[in-house]
């Protein structure tokens, strides 16, 4: 075994320079795969913190009745006395705060906006004294802005919400929106502050207002749409799903509880076609990488055809033949796995310490990803270790083709016929 | 020691089939150093290339040591071609990227011996075919006739019974084919290892001390000296 690794090893270097490029082939395909894993993960990282943070939280209640109409928004089926689930959380050392969620039509009007407008928003009425145990909008204002009032009837805006319609800190602005009991309401408020976040749909769509002053303006007797509970973004929540149920089950029989994969589930599927697409292109980079030390194997075989003749002449059995030759791919394999680690290692770094700034791309459209300016990178060191293994294992694998060819040949074939 | 009893072969040729070899019966004694000499085509290197168990016959019977290797699966002949026959080729087919040393010992390698015995039979054998001090040099940097005594070396390491040269000294100059003749003869009276060897040069035939002539595929004459 030891003489066949030593022989493969040396045939490597019969063609220095082919092998060096069939091993660039695999290097230049596995560190694109490393880059475009590491870029792939860390956007979807990324967007889970920022979904959480700012968005969904890890754990949202609803009235079970509410489950399947949440994304209606409008102010049916809303939880009664909040305050009796938010105590029992509270006293089980988890971080709850309370929202209220539902559509109206925002309104401006020239001077001091450019033009007069409406447009229909989605408005978040938030619980200003505990919201940001939950969420991360108040670490997110932008500068010459001020957080919520409780009771007062300021709003913030998003900033990229704030910069289509021309609006700055201190204009007004007018929110149409239905009363609890299906009235229209009118709500004219001032513009305190704009938040400008890691969540591009936080920025583009957002309005929050007191959650007080909502109470009283929509008449909605204390209730709320949704109870947002908060976790550290690494916790499983599908484990802590059923833990909160159980604490609130013993309370409440009205509420459901639902993780942020399924508040996120557009996010997660688009995510996953994202993948598989990726996945499939670089599947192809691959392969062509692979389709290259076949290639070079197959020559390899051919240009040897007489010693592969001598060698079984000699007494080397198929299946030696069949060892060495493998070896020799895996030998290509591994220095083209090192080049692709190396190449991995020197495109994630800056992916990671710098990222990409995609700001001027996300501020027009929507990518699906809830980033805002920055992709970055993630160090997955696990996948460096099985694209390694795997493209030695694909490398010795694919050499089983060309040899099985050349060991179909005769030995008097490989020898150059027989001359009678 | 070998026995052939009615060997046939015919190959196929386009549309047209060729007897290469036509009912050639033949034994050979031990320690022989045998020359199958013949024109192009006459069925030498099918000949040889039996014997050495590297193609088969349509018909007939070869016995070699008493084993009738002609009722060997051909998947089981590699280990018998491991353990009782050499082969010198005409063009060499040393390995480039081994050394002299490599090359011969591959052999060794390949029946798993022991290092120690690998390296002190290859280097007794190299020094024996005169290769002393060349035993790290590449193919590329030795003569044609360095090149034939590395092969030479390689086909005598495992001790074989048999040793088969198709056209060993063809691609070598006449004093360098006279060296490696010398060598083979030598190497045949120390070890009584049958050698066969076929050629179409005169200065080969003489040194044989039998010569079988092939004419189209059957013996025309067989001549022990």
């Amino acid at each position: 075994m030891l003489f066949l690794i030593q022989l493969a090893a040396k045939n490597m270097t019969r063609y220095l320079k082919r092998t060096l490029i069939t091993a660039s082939a695999i290097g230049f395909g596995l560190g694109l795969f490393l880059f475009t894993d590491s870029l792939l993960m860390g956007a979807e990282r990324d967007s889970e913190r920022n979904l959480i943070w700012y968005e969904t939280a890890s754990l949202r209640l609803y009235h079970k009745d509410n489950v399947d109409q949440y994304e209606k928004m409008n102010l049916k089926n809303l939880i009664e006395h909040p305050e009796q689930i938010t105590r029992v959380l509270s006293k089980n050392n988890i971080k709850v705060t309370t929202r209220t969620t539902f559509s109206g039509d925002l309104i401006i009007r020239q001077n001091p906006y450019p033009e007069d407008g409406s447009m229909m928003v989605r408005i978040s009425a938030i619980d200003t004294n505990r919201d940001s145990s939950v969420y991360r909008l108040k670490d997110s204002l932008e500068d010459g802005s001020q957080w919520l009032k409780e009771g007062s009837n300021g709003v913030i805006l998003g900033a990229w919400l704030a910069e289509d319609i021309g609006a700055k800190v201190g204009y007004p602005l007018t929110l149409v929106t239905r009363t609890r009991e299906g009235a229209f309401q009118t709500m004219d408020l001032d513009i305190v502050g704009i938040v400008n976040t890691g969540n591009p749909i936080i920025n583009r769509y957002s309005v929050i207002i007191d959650q007080q002053y909502a109470n009283t303006m929509l008449l909605l007797g204390g209730a709320v749409t949704q109870i947002d509970i908060a976790y550290p973004v690494t916790e499983d929540v599908e484990q802590l799903q059923p833990r909160i149920v159980n604490v609130i089950s013993q309370h409440r029989q009205d509420i459901a509880v639902l993780t942020w994969r399924d508040l996120a589930s557009g996010y997660l599927s688009l995510v996953a076609t994202k993948r598989s697409g990726s996945s499939s292109i670089l599947g192809l980079v691959f392969l062509i990488s692979l389709v290259g030390i076949t290639n070079t194997m197959l020559m390899a075989m051919y240009e040897r055809r007489k010693e592969l003749g001598m060698m079984r002449a000699l007494g080397m059995k198929d299946s030696e033949i069949r060892l060495a030759f493998v070896f020799e791919a895996g030998g290509i394999g591994i220095i083209g796995g090192v080049a692709g680690l190396i190449l991995g290692v020197i495109l994630v770094w800056p992916m990671v310490n710098i990222g990409i700034d995609y700001s001027f791309l996300l501020r027009e459209m929507d990518v699906g990803y809830r980033l805002s300016n920055i992709f970055r990178g993630t160090w997955r060191p696990e996948m460096f270790l099985v694209a390694f293994i795997a493209s030695v294992m694909f490398s010795m694998l694919v050499a089983l083709i060309p040899t099985r060819q050349a060991l179909k040949m005769s030995i008097t074939e490989c020898l150059g016929g027989s001359s009678q | 020691m070998i026995s052939m009893s009615d060997l046939s072969r015919v190959y196929q040729s386009g549309d047209t089939q060729v007897q290469a070899l036509d009912r050639v019966s033949l034994d050979i004694d031990q320690g022989e150093f045998l020359a199958i000499a013949g024109p192009s085509g006459s069925g030498k290197t099918t000949l040889l290339n039996i014997i050495g168990c590297i193609d088969s016959a349509d018909q007939g019977q070869l016995n070699i040591d008493n084993i009738n290797v002609t009722s060997i699966e051909p998947k089981n002949l590699a280990g018998f071609r491991r353990k009782k026959l050499g082969f010198i080729f005409q063009s060499f087919n040393l390995i480039p990227v081994l050394t002299a040393y490599e090359n011969v010992a591959l052999v060794l390698n390949l029946l798993d011996i022991p290092e120690q015995e690998i390296r002190t039979r290859t280097m007794a054998l190299l020094d024996e075919v005169g290769l002393q001090g060349l035993e790290n040099r590449r193919p590329a940097k030795l003569s044609g006739g360095q090149q034939q005594r590395v092969a030479i070396a390689r086909a005598l390491i495992k001790n074989p019974s048999i040793v088969l040269a198709d056209e060993p000294t063809a691609n070598l100059d006449s004093k360098n084919g006279n060296d490696v003749l010398n060598l083979m003869k030598a190497m045949n009276q120390k070890y009584n290892t049958t050698f066969i060897f076929s050629t179409h040069d005169q200065m080969v035939m003489d040194y044989a001390s039998r010569l079988v002539q092939l004419h189209d595929g059957a013996i025309h004459s067989d001549e022990r000296r």
